[in-house]
């Protein structure tokens, strides 16, 4: 069996090696595990608030699980893509820092014009990659802290992107469509319910009623 | 049955491998120039890019994340013309109120938690004389050989686990009682009824 201070030691290095050269990448998946308890939190939130009338719960309900499943659906999809496209950008070396086009411009992999840099006309920027350059290290620094500059801004467009505009649009379109199953189930129910007096039909005293009380036969939406 | 499954699996995966490389040849060939390549040459803005990478921590993107929320969902909601006006208005005051108190207790959160794991973790010869727990200032320091950008990258990954952690219980304790203190006030300002109160 494994010591508990080995397993632990072991636990910081795969930390340090993980996400120590790659801060964005811990950014997406810290993002996700917190978005999943901050919405498991507002959901027994708007449970406990008695001054919540029931027709706005099951508005709020259904949306802050669409709020939660949505942001965590969209973080993965939308901000890891981006993220990730970025990242590609810069490790094909079609977006560079001045330091890392000159080191391209010197191995032969971009040409200078008058304008400032191109490729050759047949070069596939997906079959390339600077890291895998024989003399990389020459460029490794200026290189990483770039890249990983890239990313983290990549990475918090795309965040703001889809927990601030994808979200909210997505989960108030699925809440919506809740609240007005929900309602009209209550609405169902609540006349399964009623029991009409004597002499007169079923459909009459539920047409006396809505009447009398009109919130309590319509839907609010 | 499991054959099958790891198949399937194999040839879904295989196939994701697939469109991914067509669409990342596709997207990196056409997008811009090939002409004129996108060059970051301007001294201050590679030095913003830098500093971006090496301190910008999860802390910092919350904060940056509740801002931008503030400016957008709460017109969101309002625009939202699938419910009632009543409904509309607690979903905005609640909207509001949830930013604020998410982004106040996870910056909070997030930032002590990173300051606390760069007090334990520490390497011997920065450990002062007069310091307390020295025993523990090296508690979380790997042991494995780093730069110190990466060490800072790792002290922000595990502030931010540790941030986690604490979120589970601060999450209920604080954020859940807070959006819904700030969600009833901001209903009575906005001028808000109860059915009943009507």
């Amino acid at each position: 069996m494994m010591n508990p201070s080995k397993i632990f030691e072991n636990f910081k290095n795969a930390i340090l090696t993980k996400y120590g050269p790659n801060p964005a990448k811990m950014l997406i998946y810290t993002g996700v595990l917190g978005w999943f308890l901050s919405s498991a939190a507002q959901v027994v939130a708007i449970i406990v608030n008695d001054k919540i009338p029931k027709e706005q719960k099951m508005f709020l309900i259904p949306q802050e699980i669409g709020d939660g499943a949505i942001n965590v659906i969209s973080f993965f999809c939308v901000t890891s893509v981006i993220k990730n496209f970025a990242s590609r950008l810069v490790s094909s070396g079609k977006l560079a820092s001045l330091k890392t086009r000159q080191f391209l411009t010197d191995s032969g992999i971009n040409i200078k014009t008058k304008n400032g840099w191109k490729v050759p006309k047949n070069f596939d920027f997906s079959k390339f990659n600077i890291k895998n350059m024989m003399n990389f290290d020459q460029i490794k620094d200026d290189y990483n802290s770039f890249k990983n500059g890239v990313d983290v801004v990549a990475m918090t467009i795309g965040s703001i992107l889809s927990c601030n505009i994808i979200t909210p649009v997505l989960r108030n379109k699925y809440a919506a469509k809740r609240q007005q199953r929900n309602l009209a189930e209550m609405s169902r129910i609540s006349n399964e319910k009623i029991k009409y007096p004597k002499g007169i039909s079923m459909d009459t005293y539920i047409k006396m009623t809505s009447v009398k009380y009109p919130s309590s036969s319509g839907l609010k939406i | 049955m499991a054959s099958i499954s790891s198949i399937r699996n194999f040839s879904l995966s295989r196939t994701y491998d697939k469109i991914s490389r067509k669409v990342s040849r596709v997207v990196l060939n056409n997008i811009g120039s090939r002409e004129k390549l996108p060059t970051i040459s301007n001294p201050k803005n590679l030095r913003i890019i830098d500093w971006i990478g090496k301190k910008l921590s999860s802390a910092e993107n919350r904060l940056i994340l509740g801002a931008s929320a503030l400016l957008s969902q709460p017109f969101i909601d309002a625009s939202n013309k699938n419910v009632d006006n009543e409904t509309r208005h607690y979903s905005i005051c609640r909207t509001i109120a949830k930013i604020i108190a998410g982004t106040l207790t996870g910056y909070s959160i997030r930032k002590l938690c990173i300051k606390s794991v760069d007090a334990f973790t520490k390497y011997a010869h920065e450990i002062k004389p007069d310091a307390r727990f020295k025993k523990l200032r090296t508690f979380l320091t790997p042991t494995l050989k780093c730069t110190a950008d990466e060490l800072q990258q790792y002290k922000n990954t595990m502030g931010t686990i540790a941030a986690l952690g604490v979120m589970i219980f601060s999450n209920f304790l604080i954020d859940a009682p807070l959006t819904k203190g700030l969600t009833n006030w901001f209903t009575k300002l906005g001028g808000v009824r109860n059915d009943e109160s009507k």
